[in-house]
């Protein structure tokens, strides 16, 4: 009995290591994504594993990874060379930022890849891209990651709800020619019709303060409460600002001052919601307020084509974003979305061509993000997408995250022509001076820490108008330069310079 | 031999006078403080109750506040509505907890266990190597490392339950109630009456043990129902085995991340923002989640206060 039984296990054994190797001799490769928001990826995998079978020669696997998990996946996988994981999602403000790994020698260098399979890709994106891709890494000079053809110029704007404004009896050209300084007869209005409870001026106070004396963030630069600022020239960006290209502590100018006592006024006034103020209410206030529409104006950082989309559309009144400068190329928006391959890759040849063909191929881009024709969207009498409300909530991934969003098919609700329009939006963005600075701030780390700290406990008050500059600004200025602030600025102007002179 | 003043000889004939018990004003002091404190544990499950029965409407109008603008069932409704996945969710948490505690308690009598005997030569070895883990670890990564390659520990049951079953402070307390509790003379009448080592432990102390057992138990089954790191870390591909505390962490983290990054974002940001679940839709899971725990709790209460004060008096 006992050996009866041992000689079926035997067999058993064998039999299954056999199947293991007959079966499946594709090899997989696995993407992260980030920001996606994804249950059932099912019937969209089965459609891009038949078709990528023999153009790529590997079956896909991914990793929909979210907003708010993506960054400890990502450094997890890249810090411990996890080879399960191919392709990662990179960019210039993620936890695995892109300059910063490419040092580190996490990502793999592409451009003999590039000029293997790459003909496809260097066909579909621009060559400026592909120079915003190409940084100091472990392996030399060169490309660390494909960038992804999204809205890659930052354009800032003020969102005007243009109902309430035409009910008021302004028109947005009245608006613009008061400008920022100039607005406190029209909120006056909007407060006596609309009542005490109404606040019309619905700013993202970070943004307001870039808006208005128009500073650029520089990459590299404390987090979420950015200390230095390259001025922009409004007329011309490409030409230089009106600091020429230093950078500044932007709360100790004088457009710094003014701007900050003109918001106190407006707070002081009632024209500012106090919630958003205080960090951790901001951004809930803001998107209740603009998911009614309870403003009259707003900031709105602006990608061509937001007001076509289905939250605005929502809104249930009619809002146009009106520009404050043409849009521009900096090196956050230019590196704003790439992918990487893993150095502990074992297959980055398949990884490269699926990238390369992701980003080339109107089919494989239209499946991975939108989904599968008949599933998740249908094509109407003009062959635009409409979206299956139901199905698209289990499958939405990161459009702008994926990869060159200029080859997807034009939607219902964006209409014809829209993606021709979008490319032809962004290629003409011009670029800054200091296009593809980024500031290292690891000889300065310690300083960056308490001076982010600093901010952290002053910046969103003044910004917002909350608090009183006269008192506040100067102690806000003593505290960073306590906290070091001097050196933070040499160290970064010192890059700056040997950056601009190569 | 004190002098006992006259007024006091009669107040203790009386019996309303005791000379150990605090007066009258001391006590409704002890007696205010502690209902402040408890008022304060109270308040914000009954202020989660609340907001998770508040209409979105009043919560975007006057945000969060114990008497909302209107109420609905609203998130309850969109929960059931969710269906399979919440419920898949919740099968799993309950699944993870309870397999954990089973093991994680017998791993931790079993190590304490020969801990506590005299007469185990290694013991001074053990006791050291549990003792260091709980002062050095190795890092993020290397545990990473660890569990993934090594153990195999990726988008399975098992790299939720794995990483938490050992923990050197549960040990300790462990070998501490047995020291106290279990008197050694026990053990060598079991042995002289030919119990073996197994009998030994599993008729004769275990059954003394069981209120440091249940406190183990209910510090170990918070820890597991609590737990979502290790589904942030470990699943990846796997999302069936999904806990109910990461679905509400990830809710929780998304918000976060994009109000942090709203300004790197832009648009996307504004447009993801508009897609997240509501304020009360989190808080009616957070009532899914402590419901649970909040019930088990008064089974173990009684554990508990006799667990806490092990070895505090001798013999």
């Amino acid at each position: 009995m006992k050996k009866f039984l041992s000689l079926i296990l035997t067999l058993a054994l064998i039999l299954s290591v056999c199947s293991f190797a007959a079966a499946d001799d594709l090899p997989t490769i696995t993407i992260m994504f980030h920001g996606s928001n994804v249950s059932d990826d099912s019937a969209v995998l089965e459609k891009v594993n038949e078709y990528i079978a023999d153009k790529v020669g590997a079956k896909l696997e991914v990793i929909w990874g979210t907003w708010g998990d993506f960054d400890e996946k990502a450094v997890n996988a890249l810090t411990s060379g996890d080879k399960d994981v191919d392709i990662v999602f990179t960019c210039s403000w993620s936890s695995d930022e892109y300059n910063s790994y490419a040092k580190k020698g996490y990502f793999l260098k592409l451009d003999d890849l590039i000029e293997q399979y790459g003909a496809d890709l260097k066909a579909a994106i621009p060559e400026s891209l592909m120079q915003a891709a190409t940084i100091e890494g472990a392996e030399g000079k060169g490309v660390y990651a494909v960038n992804g053809f999204k809205d890659t110029a930052t354009q800032n704007t003020w969102d005007v709800n243009v109902t309430l404004l035409t009910e008021l009896g302004y028109t947005v050209d009245d608006l613009m020619a008061k400008g920022f300084f100039g607005w406190d007869e029209i909120f006056a209005k909007a407060k006596e019709v609309k009542g005490d409870s109404f606040y019309p001026f619905l700013v993202e106070p970070m943004v307001a303060e870039r808006m208005v004396t128009n500073s650029i963030i520089v990459a590299g630069d404390a987090g979420s409460t950015n200390l230095l600022s390259l001025y922009l020239n409004p007329e011309d960006v490409s030409a230089d600002g009106i600091y020429g290209n230093k950078l500044v502590n932007k709360f100790g100018t004088p457009e710094y001052k003014a701007f900050a006592e003109q918001m106190h006024k407006y707070y002081e006034a009632g024209y500012i919601d106090p919630a958003l103020s205080v960090g951790e209410t901001s951004n809930d206030c803001r998107t209740n307020h603009q998911k009614d529409a309870s403003y009259l104006i707003g900031t709105q950082s602006y990608a061509f084509g937001y007001e076509y989309s289905a939250d605005v559309l929502a809104r249930g009144a009619e809002i146009k974003f009106v520009p404050c400068t043409d849009p521009y190329v900096d090196t956050t928006a230019s590196q704003g979305a790439m992918m990487a391959i893993n150095s502990a890759s074992e297959h980055p040849e398949e990884a490269f061509k699926f990238l390369a063909l992701l980003n080339s191929d109107p089919t494989l881009m239209t499946l991975m993000n939108y989904g599968v024709e008949g599933i998740h969207y249908t094509l109407n009498d003009e062959g635009l997408v409409v979206f299956n409300d139901e199905a698209r909530a289990t499958y939405s991934p990161w459009t702008n995250g994926v990869g060159n969003v200029t080859i997807l098919p034009d939607t219902a609700a964006e209409g014809k022509g829209f993606r021709k329009s979008f490319q032809e939006y962004y290629a003409g963005a011009k670029g800054i001076p200091s296009l593809g600075f980024v500031f290292d701030n690891s000889p300065v780390e310690n300083e960056m820490a308490a001076l982010g700290n600093v901010a952290a406990q002053y910046a969103l008050a003044l910004d917002c108008g909350a608090v009183d500059p006269e008192t506040e600004l100067p102690s806000f200025l003593a505290a960073l330069d306590a906290a070091g602030m001097e050196a933070y600025l040499n160290e970064a102007n010192a890059q700056l310079e040997a950056y601009l002179a190569k | 031999m004190t002098a006992v003043s006259q007024s006091a000889k009669k107040k203790i004939k009386a019996g309303s006078f005791s000379l150990n018990r605090f007066g009258t004003g001391t006590q409704s002091v002890f007696h205010l403080v502690l209902a402040a404190f408890s008022l304060m544990c109270i308040i914000p499950f009954i202020f989660v109750i609340i907001i998770a029965f508040s209409s979105e409407e009043s919560i975007r109008q006057i945000g969060y506040s114990f008497a909302p603008l209107s109420w609905s069932t609203q998130a309850f409704t969109y929960t059931f509505q969710l269906g399979n996945a919440l419920w898949r969710s919740y099968f799993n948490s309950f699944l993870i907890t309870a397999v954990g505690t089973l093991l994680s308690v017998s791993i931790t009598v079993l190590y304490a266990y020969p801990l506590f005997r005299r007469d185990f030569r290694f013991r001074n070895f053990f006791n050291f190597l549990s003792f260091f883990t709980m002062i050095f670890g190795g890092g993020l990564v290397p545990t990473f490392v660890i569990c993934k390659s090594v153990l195999g520990l990726s988008d399975n049951y098992a790299a939720l339950i794995v990483p938490m079953l050992f923990s050197p402070f549960n040990v300790i307390i462990m070998r501490t109630f047995l020291q106290t509790t279990v008197p050694t003379e026990l053990i060598e009448a079991a042995t002289i009456d030919g119990s073996g080592e197994y009998s030994t432990l599993l008729r004769i102390v275990l059954p003394v043990v069981k209120p440091g057992i249940a406190t183990i138990a209910l510090l170990v089954s918070l820890a597991y129902w609590n737990e979502w790191f290790l589904s942030l870390l470990y699943l990846n591909k796997n999302m069936e085995i999904m806990p109910l505390q990461y679905l509400l962490m990830r809710m929780q983290r998304n918000a976060d991340f994009l109000a942090k990054n709203s300004s790197m974002l832009g648009a996307d940001a504004a447009k993801a923002a508009a897609q997240l679940p509501s304020q009360s839709l989190k808080m009616a899971l957070v009532v899914f989640i402590v419901v649970p725990i909040a019930c088990a709790y008064p089974f173990f209460q009684r554990y508990v206060v006799a667990g806490l004060t092990i070895g505090s008096v001798k013999g």
